[in-house]
């Protein structure tokens, strides 16, 4: 009897860093808060994982409003890390998103290395915790962020030392705005990352020629959305190239043929962070197309797409 | 509980210049709705606008729900563009509306341009539950005056070209001693929210604002709509838009 396949009997599972997620979409940083504000809307479980708004060591305000704007394809931001702090988000919010999100990675932020240290430190030990990603890619905050993220010798220093204060998978977030994406996706993998996530926002801004003013209360903002995917599907082809942990790809997802894209070119799993305001019940579309394409290709398993770009 | 829907509109008309009023039905969301509430929408479908437009509910009507809105970009003029039928993606109805208490014996609502959007809705339900309210309604002039179906409304021009010359606010101070324990409910722009803030701490009524702030995700995930409340950041999609005016932090500077 020939075995006919089905939408339900394809594999969306996968593994990266040894996290075991069942299908390869993430909530990206920021864009999900802390995992509860969608719960009306996204029934829990969705998404593969769920990873955190950057947690830092003490609480941050962010930046002064205005910190939204659209622009043509994308939006901009300069929310600046806007979050409870590690002390609170452990014993407020961390048990509540575990009560929803099976598998939470949560992503951190330091002024300095000893910072990022730190905070990885206080993860601990703590259950429920799947994973961490390293944030050195935020253009929004003055210190850390992307100072680690666009210097090899940085971002490598850093690495280490997080890798050796953490007990857990370490996935290390890569900025866009730098000259030489290779270098810095080799240099965090020789420091021990056990996987890659790229891209964050692009530098921009806008500006109110009424006002003659910058629109952004920070003046400078984070480019994200459909207008920087082709960038970011640059950098994840680049990227997986230079090294062999796995890819987790993100900037403009907004469709599962945007998901595929990213996958062709090596990603292992994606990330949709401006999807989910426009669209809260995209990672579902986003999920079911991915089944979808891998039936319409013959592929039984979803990790079957990553790296087959014909080149 | 907020919806994440696909609507149809059902009535769209200008009713001033750049204003249009615009219907769609939803008879869950309207049932749910209560005034001060906001809904995010975007017209179904891929186009030019990537992010949803927050708009008062201006009114509910059986299961349609009514948008009272001015083009100022490109989203609403978009959205102006519209024919009945459209289809369009609402998330609703979402943030903290106005509280209403028993405890006032009179509910003044004190609007300023576009501000009146949300107090239809809330007019409306005062006088379901039967108490004692008054509009007041400030515009530019006789031009720009919005419909304001509200009988023993007051209503103010910048140019005196019809009611008291001045201010909302300044017509609402000539006759502040008349009301005896009365709330405020505000929404215009920022300069008249203060002013009224100031009056209000001054004369020790409780007031309440909405305020407005460029928004991404409407839900409270992204911390992109804030302003200054007087101890931390506030979101206005979720802790508002509807805020005790003692909770704002009025000397900072704003304006969208
Ligand atoms: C909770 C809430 C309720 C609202 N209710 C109404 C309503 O009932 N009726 C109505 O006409 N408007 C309302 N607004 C304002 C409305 O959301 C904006 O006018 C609209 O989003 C502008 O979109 P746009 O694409 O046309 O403007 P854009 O092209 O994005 O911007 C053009 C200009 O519009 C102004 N603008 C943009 N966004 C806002 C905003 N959120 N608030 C104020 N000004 C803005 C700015 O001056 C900007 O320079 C409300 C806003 C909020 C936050
Ligand atoms: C409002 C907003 C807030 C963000 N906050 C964070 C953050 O706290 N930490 C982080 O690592 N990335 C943050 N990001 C970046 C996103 O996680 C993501 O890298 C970027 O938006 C590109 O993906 P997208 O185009 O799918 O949104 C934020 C993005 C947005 C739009
Ligand atoms: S718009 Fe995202 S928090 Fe208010």
């Amino acid at each position: 009897m020939k075995n006919i396949r089905t939408k339900n009997s394809i594999d969306l599972s996968v593994e990266i860093a040894g996290i075991k997620m069942k299908n390869p979409v993430l909530a990206a940083s920021g864009t999900f808060g802390y995992g509860t504000e969608y719960l009306p809307l996204v029934p829990p479980g969705l998404f593969g994982a769920v990873i955190t708004k950057t947690i830092t060591l003490l609480p941050r305000a962010g930046n002064k409003p205005p910190r939204v704007y659209e622009t043509p394809g994308g939006m901009l931001n300069s929310i600046g890390l806007a979050n409870v702090g590690a002390e609170k988000f452990l014993k407020e919010k961390l048990p509540e998103l575990l009560s929803h999100h099976p598998v939470v990675i949560v992503n951190i932020a330091g002024n300095t290395m000893e910072e990022y240290v730190e905070l990885a430190g206080m993860l601990k030990g703590r259950p429920g915790i799947s994973g961490i990603e390293l944030n050195i890619s935020c253009p929004n905050v003055k210190q850390g962020g992307v100072a680690f993220g666009s210097d090899p010798i940085q971002a490598a220093k850093l690495t280490t030392l997080a890798k050796k204060a953490a007990d857990k998978p370490l996935i290390v977030k890569l900025s866009p705005n730098v000259a030489d994406i290779a270098a810095i996706a080799r240099a965090v993998e020789q420091a021990g990352a056990d996987a890659i996530s790229l891209i964050n926002t692009l530098y921009g801004m806008a500006i109110d020629i009424d006002k003659q003013r910058p629109v952004l209360g920070n003046i400078t903002g984070g480019l994200s959305g459909p207008a920087v995917k082709p960038v970011a599907l640059y950098n994840v082809f680049k990227a997986s190239r230079a090294v062999k942990v796995p890819v987790i790809g993100l900037g403009g997802i907004m469709s599962s043929d945007d998901a595929v894209e990213f996958m062709l070119a090596g990603a292992s799993a994606v990330q949709i962070g401006t999807a989910s305001f426009v669209d809260p019940s995209a990672v579902k579309e986003i999920t079911g197309g991915l089944k979808d394409y891998c039936l319409k290709k013959g592929y039984s398993k979803v990790s079957q797409i990553t790296g087959k770009l014909a080149v | 509980m907020m919806l994440e829907q696909k609507v149809k509109i059902t009535s769209h008309q200008k009713i001033a210049p750049q204003v249009f009023l615009m219907a769609y039905a939803s008879p869950q969301m309207a049932a749910q709705a209560r005034p001060g509430q906001f809904v995010h929408l975007k017209p179904s479908g891929p186009g030019p606008l990537l992010l949803r437009r927050p708009f008062s509910i201006n009114r509910v009507k059986g299961s349609n729900l009514f948008i009272m809105y001015r083009v100022v970009g490109r989203g609403t003029s978009l959205i102006s563009s519209l024919p009945k039928g459209t289809e369009m993606d609402v998330l609703g109805p979402l943030g903290k509306g106005f509280e209403i208490s028993r405890k006032y014996s009179e509910h003044v609502i004190l609007a300023g341009g576009m501000g009146l959007a949300p107090m239809q809705f809330l007019a409306d339900r005062l006088k379901a539950m039967k108490l004692e309210s008054r509009i007041f309604y400030g515009c530019a002039g006789k031009k720009e005056m919005l419909p304001c179906p509200a009988p023993g409304k007051i209503i103010a021009t910048d140019d005196g070209s019809c009611g008291y010359k001045g201010f909302v606010t300044d017509a609402f101070l000539t006759c502040i001693d008349k009301f005896k324990k009365p709330v405020v409910y505000a929404c215009g722009p920022w300069p008249m929210l203060k002013r009224t803030a100031m009056i209000c701490r001054q004369h020790n009524i409780d007031c309440q604002v909405s305020l407005e702030a460029f928004m991404a995700c409407g839900v409270g995930a992204c911390q992109g709509c804030v302003v200054k409340g007087v101890k931390e950041y506030v979101t206005v999609c979720r802790q508002g838009p509807v805020f005790d005016s003692r909770e704002i932090d009025w000397e900072q500077e704003f304006g969208l």
